[in-house]
């Protein structure tokens, strides 16, 4: 019998995925031992073409990391969808857009501008912006076009799994891998991780008061932490409620709240607006005026607080530029 | 995604849906400005719906039997109704429902007439388009709604009052006399609150004091044999829910027994004194003594706080009625509904603010009562610092109005009538005392005008200020600057006595109060009324009423209305043996909690709770009988494991996307 064929293959990301894979360390082997790695361009010699010339639905899983944001990843995707038997959107950025989904809070027209004219470290007189296509010395170039904005994996093609996570732990990632070669297959749309969030596995959780009531908000570097006690009842924005566990609560143990990157809960709709929805719950400050004050000392940020992750997978997410 | 294809849990398979829409003329409400017929033709082309009809009106007889036969000849499982708002009618459907055969919970009202006809009458086309679109949304949310049984508890007829004040009082007569055992628990040692002290009232003229009244209630309510009272005793614990509570109450020691025959023969031999509480701080009292003459029950009773335990009293005591060793007692309650009658604080100016507490001639409109009460300290004699006060300076709004920055923002409500009845007082007694009633404003209303006009009568001098007067303390001296505003000129008044006219203020120990028995504070810190208007003497949690000043400032006449109001309310309730509650409410999903507590730090009820399972975990859980409804939870919950009936994700996101769906 063949081994099971395996494709992995990165999209908008930091790489921090690909890194995350090759934690998996020893396991590794392990893995290589039982599938066909026929397509990784990070770490092996393949190009497009490879791909192009095997036979749709060859291959048995594909791992997708990284958000849509070229039009290369739009179709590399497209390809690997009729390639292979079940995809996988792994980490947050095929999952929810992640941190490149932030962008879709201005406009491309806006970004390039800053890019390639604004930005401080830019010295660009004439203006030149990368086009699609250009000419030099008579041969013709082509590069893959800036989308109007970033996509999750699912917005462009059908996924079947998610693992979550920014980067998925090794562990998690073993466990998805290994279920689904040993056959044991989730329903269509499944998320690895926990059904419940994170508080549940939270090693601080029984340090919580059944009622919580915040008088104020801070962030991380201004204040520090007691590593004993729940960081949410110490006033610093914890995404734990409103974020699927998993993860085994390495941020909390490494002294740092969670900011949400396993993403939301099966069943709610928009993982920035709910985080938003609770936090407003337990803050207990009556008067408008010093609610203004505590958020002005504060730095208040929503979208990096509330949509890190998820900006791009919210209902209502992207903004408009003029005309477009 | 489609409002039919919500992905959502235990969706109703669609083509087993069966949806009636019924689009109500409302005579010309409607009809008036909505094309009914469009809308009707557009309702029978949604998915789902069967059968959909107009009517001039749906809630009369004929409209109402129009839906019953239609549920029964097309099979209806889901019923629309767009006509008014749900408030009036929905329980008048409910019931048609339930007569048809349905649950009476698969109905769905929209109102298409505040929503649609009468706020865009000037446009016919576009009313008629909206209300097009708000039935789309309302089968979408219909489509999705389920069967839901009514919860019922069982109702301990009996009451327990909090406070043995004017308004505790009243409203324990009332229940007792209806047939109802009542518990009453006042925490000072003497019934009677306030109202007992606040010597002279104006009552049409007749020389009527507040601890008359006092007498009269507490004769009434003790020789009932319904009513139970524990002074010195305090409420410690409260479980259970509406028609079910029980109460936790703890008896303080008293250290005096039912022996005591008042004969005072242990204040003489006391060697402890403190200032005298129940004289609002005039004079002294002793650690054993009688809060006041012909106090309820007139037992002296041992502060604990002063008392040296030296065991004199026990000595000289006639009657052994003296246990120094008395323990304190719990006791428990089973009570059906609740009546907080917790009173209020007398405002207490800060030391300093006009002189408060700066020389003995500034006194509160509270001591001045005392003073001149023919049981007080003084026997009713206005003597200051050994000396008879000729000119007497009222400062009014004390604590009220915003006139300092600790103050109430609004008016203290009795204040004017009181001070005003007692510079009265004064120049019926002293006809050559010099009165000045230094005031923001004079609200003497409804038939307390007439002391307005008498103090008119009788020359006092009624001075206007915007910005609030100062009070200088010299050398034995004291004066009142003030800018009168209507002739605009800056007085100084040198005073032989100066009364803030304090108001009210919640009291102390309010915040205990809230959380023992999860009730809300407005922003003032009083207790909230479950609706300022409709439901004045109602908490927001079941079964829990406010009588008299705990919801804010009243007169004794408002607070005595407001405890027999009270105890109508919670008559209505214990006179049922059972109660049946409205199943929409929250519920837990176990397998999606996380225990992270955000429910139970938000719901305004005190109806969730964490519970500690056997692995160690915490799961939330939500008492049905307690829930209102208000959807706070569900909002809240990070894990969306808490959902509410008929308000679930899957009925209202269906309607969130059919807004789109044109």
């Amino acid at each position: 019998m063949s081994k099971p064929k395996v494709a992995l293959y990165w999209c908008a990301s930091c790489g921090g995925c690909e890194e995350a894979t090759v934690d998996l360390t020893e396991r590794l082997f392990d893995l290589v031992e039982a599938v066909d790695i026929v397509f990784w361009p990070i770490a092996m010699d393949f190009k497009r073409e490879d791909l192009e010339k095997m036979e749709d639905g060859s291959i048995d899983i594909a791992i997708i990391n990284g958000g849509i944001r070229f039009e290369e990843h739009e179709e590399m995707v497209k390809l690997l969808r009729r390639k292979s038997k079940i995809v996988i959107a792994y980490g947050s950025c095929a999952h929810l857009g992640g941190i490149p989904g932030l962008a879709n809070a201005y406009p491309r027209e806006e970004i390039l501008k800053f890019a390639y004219e604004e930005a401080p470290t830019v010295i660009n007189q004439d203006r030149v912006r990368p086009m699609k296509k250009t000419t030099v010395d008579g041969m013709e170039f082509e590069l893959p076009d800036f989308l109007e904005y970033l996509k999750p994996l699912d917005e462009v093609i059908d996924v079947d799994y998610y693992i979550p996570g920014c980067p998925p732990t090794p562990d998690l990632t073993w466990e998805a891998v290994s279920k689904l070669l040993s056959g044991e297959i989730p329903p269509k749309g499944h998320v690895f991780g926990s059904d419940k969030s994170l508080c549940h596995e939270c090693p601080l959780n029984e340090t919580k008061p059944d009622e919580i009531k915040l008088e104020e908000l801070k962030r991380p570097h201004q204040v520090v932490l007691d590593r004993s006690k729940c960081y949410l009842t110490q006033g610093v924005l914890c995404m734990g409620p409103v974020t699927r566990g998993g993860c085994e609560a390495l941020c909390i143990k490494g002294g740092m709240p969670c900011t949400g990157c396993f993403g939301p809960l099966e069943g709610v709709y928009n993982q920035g607006a709910k985080a938003l929805s609770f936090l407003a719950s337990v803050i207990d400050i009556e008067d408008e005026e010093k609610y203004r004050e505590m958020l002005e000392k504060l730095g208040f940020d929503p979208i990096g607080w509330f949509f890190r992750y998820s900006l791009a997978k919210g209902m209502i997410y992207r903004k408009k530029g003029d005309g477009e | 995604m489609s409002s039919e294809e919500v992905k959502v849990e235990g969706a109703c398979p669609t083509d087993e849906v069966r949806i009636g829409v019924y689009v109500c003329h409302c005579g010309l409400n409607i009809a008036g400005v909505i094309n009914v017929k469009e809308v009707v033709e557009y309702a029978q082309k949604l998915p789902n719906v069967v059968s959909a009809k107009e009517y001039i009106f749906m809630c009369s007889a004929p409209g109402q039997d129009l839906i019953r036969e239609d549920i029964k000849k097309c099979k209806l499982n889901r019923v629309v109704i767009a006509a008014c708002g749900p408030e009036m009618h929905e329980p008048t459907f409910r019931a048609v429902l339930e007569e048809a055969g349905l649950n009476p919970y698969v109905l769905e009202m929209v109102s298409i007439r505040e929503g649609s006809s009468w706020v865009h009458y000037e446009d016919p086309e576009a009313a008629t388009e909206k209300a097009k679109d708000m039935v789309r949304m309302a089968v979408a949310r219909a489509r999705n709604l389920e069967p839901l049984e009514k919860m019922s508890g069982e109702v301990k007829q009996r009451a327990l009052i909090v406070g043995g004040g004017i308004a505790g009082l009243a409203s324990a007569l009332d229940l007792a006399e209806r047939g109802f055992e009542v518990h009453i628990v006042e925490k000072k040692p003497v019934l009677g609150g306030h109202a007992a002290r606040m010597g002279q009232l104006n009552v049409e003229g007749r020389k009527v004091s507040g601890k008359d009244l006092v007498d009269y209630l507490v004769k009434k309510v003790k020789d009932n044999p319904n009513v139970h009272i524990y002074t010195n005793a305090e409420v410690t614990k409260v479980d259970g829910s509406i028609g079910n509570f029980t109460i936790t109450v703890k008896l303080k020691p008293r250290y005096v027994n039912d022996k005591c025959t008042s004969c005072g023969k242990c204040v003489e031999v006391c060697p402890v004194t403190a200032p005298n509480e129940y004289e609002y701080g005039i004079g002294e009292r002793k650690a054993i003594f009688l809060p006041f003459e012909g106090a309820y029950p007139n037992q002296y009773v041992i502060d604990p706080e002063t008392c040296t335990f030296c065991g004199k009293c026990v000595e000289v005591c006639p009657e052994g009625a003296i246990n120094l060793d008395e323990k304190e007692k719990e006791i428990t309650l089973e009570v059906g509904g609740i009546i907080l009658a917790t009173g209020h604080d007398p405002y207490e100016p800060p030391v300093g603010e006009y002189g408060y507490g700066l020389s003995p001639k500034v006194i509160t409109l509270h001591q001045l009562k005392r003073l001149l009460s023919e049981d007080g300290p003084t026997k009713g004699e206005l003597v200051i610092d050994g000396k008879r006060p000729r000119n007497i300076v009222f400062i009014s709004c004390v604590g009220s109005l915003g006139t300092t920055p600790n103050a109430n923002q609004y008016c203290s409500r009795m204040c004017c009538s009181a001070s005003l009845l007692e510079a009265l007082h004064i120049k019926e007694k002293y006809p050559d005392a010099q009165v000045f009633f230094v005031h923001k404003d004079v609200r003497t209303y409804g038939k307390d005008e007439n002391l307005y006009w008498k103090a008119i009568d009788n020359l006092v001098k009624f001075v206007r200020f915007e910005e609030s007067p100062k009070v200088t303390v010299g050398k034995g001296e004291v004066k009142v600057e003030v800018e009168e505003s209507t002739i605009q000129e800056r007085l100084v008044i040198p005073a032989d006595l100066v009364v803030l006219v304090t108001g009210m203020e919640p009291p102390k120990e309010i915040e205990e109060l809230r959380s023992l028995f999860k009730v809300g504070c407005g922003g003032d810190g009083f207790l909230k009324e479950a609706h300022l208007k409709l439901n004045p003497v109602e908490s927001l949690t079941g079964g829990i009423y406010l009588a008299g000043t705990a919801t804010g400032p009243k007169s004794i006449a408002e607070s005595i209305v407001a405890g027999s109001a009270a105890a109508a309310k919670a008559a209505s309730l214990l006179s049922k043996d059972t109660i049946e509650v409205e199943p929409i409410v929250a519920v837990v999903d176990e397998d999606k909690c996380s225990g992270c507590g955000i429910c139970v730090s938000i719901c305004p009820y005190g109806a969730i709770s964490l519970e500690k399972k056997e692995d160690g975990t915490r799961v939330s859980k939500v008492d049905p009988m307690l829930c209102q409804g208000c959807g706070t939870c569900g909002a809240a919950c990070p894990s969306a494991a808490i959902q509410q009936n008929s308000y679930k994700d899957k009925q209202i996101i269906p309607q969130i996307l059919a807004v789109f769906e044109r």
